[in-house]
């Protein structure tokens, strides 16, 4: 047909797919559905994409915003069964681009007992061996369980880790240690994590290991941007929804808050459930998502030097200062018994560059309401004081003697702090939720046939869960049915 | 069309999606995943190239006839070929 009626130039402007969110699950929906002709739309509410895993400058320096570690390393012994593999082949991005760096060493340290763990998993089983060897046998029984657990699929099990930990072992301790970087590193749900997403963490972090891009995060929203442009995917930032309308079991358009309508045949929602539902028009009956209550802050110190020359050479520590674990929404501001320090630097091989700089990261529980609840200038104030007692609390977990944190301080060449608002600003999650609510959908399916979630409510968290989940949304959903 | 040629159209979309697979020795017989690292998410993308670059489709509950290089071509013959006079 060569004539155009009006009905042809309205499906001009549908679309096959409206991705709501351009983080990294939004991005890597968008890449593979762009990637086999879909017409795609991605809509950002910021004017930067990357949602929690952004990047910033600030006093000449860049920082990125949510990137303490990329999980999944590809080591010897996982290599391609990795995710960060199979996604960089779904994307088609080679992995030697990201220039991986690995960790040093990293550690567990819960009063005076250390477990240390690098990307070779084998290190790992020997501390706990060495540490816990009354637990030995429990430990290696654990282990095969989580083996033999569906970990990995959509319809697995969401039993409390507590309890089986508390089956499995004797020793309380070490059930503690094992529960606190998985809790910090994609726990939604209070003072215990979902099993799968324990055994997946678990894989993530240990069994296959951290590492670090060198260019940060950058080195993964360039190339997704990048593709978008390749694949024609049409890009709008600045762009908030509005609302979702719906009629029935579908959805009809969207509104954004610019008073534009948009239709599509599929939409793709990576905000949140929760937050999902709250655009929804009319308002749904039921509400499906529990709200998620664990919130952090995060203070970043720039100072002079490389870590080594503080007799710091380890990426990670995850610390608590006594032999249980609270991974809760805390009662005050922040909560200082436990936290995780990140030192970047100690990625990859120390620089040579005598003048460098080096960042170190510490992060808490915090309390989304009450920072929330802060006028500005309480807010800046409060900022400042804990930046402080953040500051001199993690340096007790490093190896560090007293005499030097006056001297570190006076190298600390600036400071910057992301409090829950923050993270509210940059996930839309209500509450300032880090890891969303603790309701997860991981087939992304919702009570509209054409409305899928992507993204944390998955359950598939951090940078490569994100990714990963992005991924399988528009694999499984939408390119499978076409 | 022949059925050596659709090997090679398979082949070479196996390449594109995973560059880093070695495919010089692959044994036309034996099933792909037994010899290459691929799992259900690289046969998505194998269904997907044939769809963008032929025009073919391959129904999901059909994706097994794609398990090996010998199978691919028994299959998608008709497929070309009624391509290719339509």
């Amino acid at each position: 047909m060569s004539t155009v009626s009006p009905k042809d130039s309205t499906a001009d402007s549908h679309y096959d797919v409206i991705i709501i969110g351009a983080g990294l699950s939004g991005l890597s929906s968008a890449v593979r559905l762009g990637m086999f002709g879909l017409k795609v739309l991605l809509l950002e509410k910021h004017y930067i994409v990357g949602g929690l895993n952004s990047f910033y400058a600030k006093g000449g320096r860049k920082f990125d915003v949510g990137l303490h570690a990329l999980t999944n390393f590809p080591s010897p012994s996982s290599g391609k069964s990795s995710p960060l593999f199979k996604l960089c082949r779904q994307l088609r991005i080679p992995l030697d681009s990201l220039a991986l760096q690995e960790q040093t060493s990293s550690r567990i340290t819960f009063g005076t007992t250390d477990l240390r763990f690098t990307n070779n998993f084998d290190f790992f089983i020997s501390e706990i061996e060495r540490v816990f060897p009354h637990e030995q046998e429990r430990f290696h029984r654990l282990l095969s369980k989580m083996e033999n657990f569906p970990a990995y699929s959509v319809d697995a099990e969401e039993l409390s880790t507590r309890n089986i930990l508390a089956e499995e072992l004797n020793d309380p301790l070490l059930a503690e240690m094992l529960l606190c970087p998985t809790c910090y590193y994609g726990s939604a749900r209070e003072n215990d994590i979902d099993f799968p997403t324990f055994v997946m963490l678990f894989d993530a972090i240990f069994k296959q290991g951290l590492a670090r891009p060198e260019k940060g995060i950058r080195a993964l929203l360039d190339p997704l941007t990048s593709k978008l442009k390749e694949l024609g995917v049409e890009r709008k930032m600045n762009t908030p929804v509005k609302a979702v309308h719906a009629e029935e079991d579908r959805i009809t358009k969207i509104e954004l808050e610019n008073g534009e309508y948009l239709t599509a045949t599929h939409y793709i929602s990576t905000c949140g459930g929760l937050e999902t539902e709250t655009l929804l028009q009319p308002p749904p009956q039921t509400k499906n998502f529990e709200i998620g209550r664990f919130s952090i802050i995060e203070s970043i110190s720039v100072f002079e030097g490389h870590p080594k020359a503080w007799g710091w050479d380890e990426t990670v520590v995850f610390f608590n200062d006594s032999d249980s674990f609270s991974y809760n929404e805390p009662k005050e501001l922040v909560d200082l018994h436990s936290g995780v320090i990140c030192i970047p630097n100690n990625y990859g091989l120390p620089s040579l560059d005598q003048k460098q700089e080096s960042k170190l990261r510490v992060t808490h529980p915090a309390n989304y309401s009450l920072w929330s609840a802060l006028n500005e200038e309480s807010y800046a104030g409060q900022k400042k004081i804990w930046e402080g007692k953040i500051l001199e609390n993690g340096l007790r977990y490093l190896p560090t003697i007293k005499e030097k944190v006056a001297k570190f301080k006076s190298k600390t060449r600036m400071t910057d702090t992301f409090t829950p608002r923050t993270i509210k600003k940059f996930t839309s999650h209500e509450n300032g939720a880090l890891y969303g609510s603790p309701t997860k959908r991981r087939d992304g399916a919702t009570s509209f046939q054409n409305l899928f979630l992507a993204g944390t409510d998955q359950g598939y968290v951090g940078i490569v869960g994100a990714m990963l989940g992005g991924i399988a949304v528009a694999n499984n959903q939408i390119l499978r049915n076409l | 069309m022949n059925k050596d040629k659709i090997k090679q159209i398979v082949l070479d979309i196996i390449a594109e999606i995973a560059p880093d697979e070695v495919l010089t020795d692959v044994k036309p017989e034996i099933r792909l995943r037994d010899q290459l690292d691929l799992d259900s998410m690289d046969f998505l993308d194998i269904v997907m190239e044939l769809r963008k670059q032929h025009g073919i489709d391959v129904p999901e509950g059909e994706y097994r006839e794609l398990e090996s290089l010998d199978s691919c071509a028994n299959y998608l013959l008709p497929k070309f070929e009624t391509g290719a006079t339509a």
